[in-house]
């Protein structure tokens, strides 16, 4: 399983190790993220500093995430690469998103 | 059954040759590994082989390698024949591509009940084929359909349009489309559905339908029973639109990027505006240099409530407008580098002096010769138009 998680502040902390978020494992990932949702984790941060590549699959794994949590809870996306960046500009994933430099920030954000 | 019994030892070769073609099986014979592949070559109905490990020249395991490394385009089932009776022997032999072994002496019953299993094997892989190639056929009958619904390369009022559409597999989840709206008003548009394959294409489908102009809905203009009786919409309020009607269930994520716009012919005045498109290129003639026209926007159905923004320019003779799906900027050469929006850019920028239909076959050109390949792992569609009054 390319996908680990952790608790830390109040946090679900899940990492992607894996550097191409595409078709082949968004629907593993999309998996992964609701089973957290299921499980009561409703503080996600996504740590996507491994990530090189994200398709659109791969952002719609994240937006299914957010939806299902239907405004309960947040979902932020940390550490994202230029390429990944560039995606999240093109598509105003800040309007949906809280996006930020890394993990750490994320969690010391209130 | 057509079987093939590869046995340097003649007189065994020829009791199970006896055998077999008594339960009414059709057999081969071939007195070693080199002799077999010469005979499976030349009768490709055979499907199972039953051969002995020890041979001179090549033996039994060297022959299952050569089978499964062949490029032969079916299942062959193949059992070895073994004194062998250590379980290292069976280990290193189903390692190597066997399916089955028999001990020798062989047993006849025993040998009868492991064909048996080898043909339900075959039987089944035959029926899978067979289904596999019904779906393929259905898939190439939708990728027609889906090349039929396709706007034709026109020249409608004072603009010219053109398109390169080539999806990944048999059908895409890109769509692009282009009309005229009243007398001096056109309509485009590109959007790409995330995935391909047939949702994505039915979905893309589906939209092409409500993005007509004669379509039933009102996505594009609004009717009134006063004159004028209808108000073109502005290319937010589509989006707005069918953002609204199109939300994605978080379960199957069935949303798309799209850019669209309304251009009026007399003037050159273009109104576009896109949900997560990658943002459409102005070839300005003039000046020949190729500016983006960029403006985000959250891709259509990912999330309700969402607005857009109107880019507007205004297009001198001879300029065009080139609308691109990913595929375009995110295939990879033999090295996994994309190419790029930079490299598209300078592509466009040397194309001044070429008609469309050249800068279209050189786009293709650039793309095919980049990934080194004409089966592209992404759908790759992009629309051209030029206004020429």
């Amino acid at each position: 399983m390319p996908f680990e998680s952790k608790s830390e502040a109040g946090y679900t902390i899940v990492s992607i190790d894996e550097t191409r978020l595409d078709a082949s494992i968004s629907e593993l990932f999309r998996v992964y993220l609701f089973d957290q949702i299921d499980n009561g984790s409703n503080n996600l941060v996504v740590d996507l500093s491994l990530v090189r590549f994200m398709d659109s699959s791969g952002l719609g794994a994240l937006v299914a995430a957010l939806k299902k949590m239907g405004g309960e809870g947040k979902l932020k996306l940390a550490g994202a690469q230029p390429a990944v960046l560039d995606l999240f500009n093109l598509t105003s994933m800040d309007k949906l998103f809280t996006i930020i430099p890394s993990v750490a920030e994320a969690i010391e954000e209130k | 059954m057509d079987i093939l019994i590869v046995e340097d030892a003649r007189d065994q070769r020829m009791i199970l040759t006896v055998v077999l073609k008594k339960q009414g099986h059709r057999v081969f014979e071939a007195s070693d590994g080199y002799e077999a592949i010469r005979v499976l070559e030349s009768h490709p109905t055979i499907r199972i082989v039953i051969s002995d490990w020890m041979m001179p020249n090549m033996n039994g395991i060297e022959l299952c390698e050569a089978i499964r490394k062949s490029h032969i385009g079916y299942y062959v089932y193949f059992i070895l024949l073994t004194g062998k009776s250590d379980r290292e022997a069976v280990v290193e032999g189903i390692n190597r591509g066997a399916d089955d072994f028999i001990n020798k002496p062989v047993d006849f019953a025993e040998l009868n009940a492991r064909l048996n299993a080898g043909i339900r094997i075959i039987e089944l892989k035959t029926a899978l084929e067979n289904k596999i190639e019904t779906i393929e056929k259905d898939l190439e009958c939708a990728a027609e359909t889906q090349a039929r619904i396709l706007s034709e390369p026109a020249k409608i009022q004072q603009v010219d349009f053109n398109w390169y559409f080539k999806p990944s597999r048999y059908l895409g989840g890109d769509m692009f489309g282009y009309q005229a709206l009243d007398g001096e008003t056109l309509s485009f548009y590109q959007l790409d559905v995330a995935g391909h394959g047939i949702p994505s294409a039915l979905f893309s489908f589906s939209l092409n339908n409500i993005l007509r102009e004669d379509g039933s809905g009102s996505v594009i203009k609004e009717s009134f029973n006063e004159p004028p009786f209808y108000r073109i919409r502005k290319p937010d309020e589509v989006l707005v639109s069918l953002n609204e009607q199109f939300q994605a269930k978080p379960e199957a994520m069935l949303y798309f990027t799209m850019a669209y716009g309304v251009i009026n012919s007399s003037t050159g005045s273009v109104i576009i505006s896109q949900a997560g498109h990658p943002p459409p290129l102005w070839l300005k003639s003039n000046a020949r240099c190729v500016e983006t026209i960029s403006s985000g926007g959250v891709p259509i159905g990912m999330m309700p409530g969402m607005s857009y923004e109107n880019t507007t320019i205004q297009l001198q003779p001879g300029d065009r407008l080139f609308l691109y799906s990913d595929g375009v900027t995110e295939c990879e050469n033999q090295a996994g580098e994309m190419f790029g929006e930079q490299r598209l850019e300078s592509l466009l920028g040397s194309t001044f002096d070429s008609s469309i239909e050249a800068m279209i076959s050189r786009v293709e050109q650039e793309i095919v010769s980049w990934t080194g390949a004409d089966v592209f792992e992404d759908d790759i569609t992009y629309l051209v138009l030029e206004w020429q009054p």
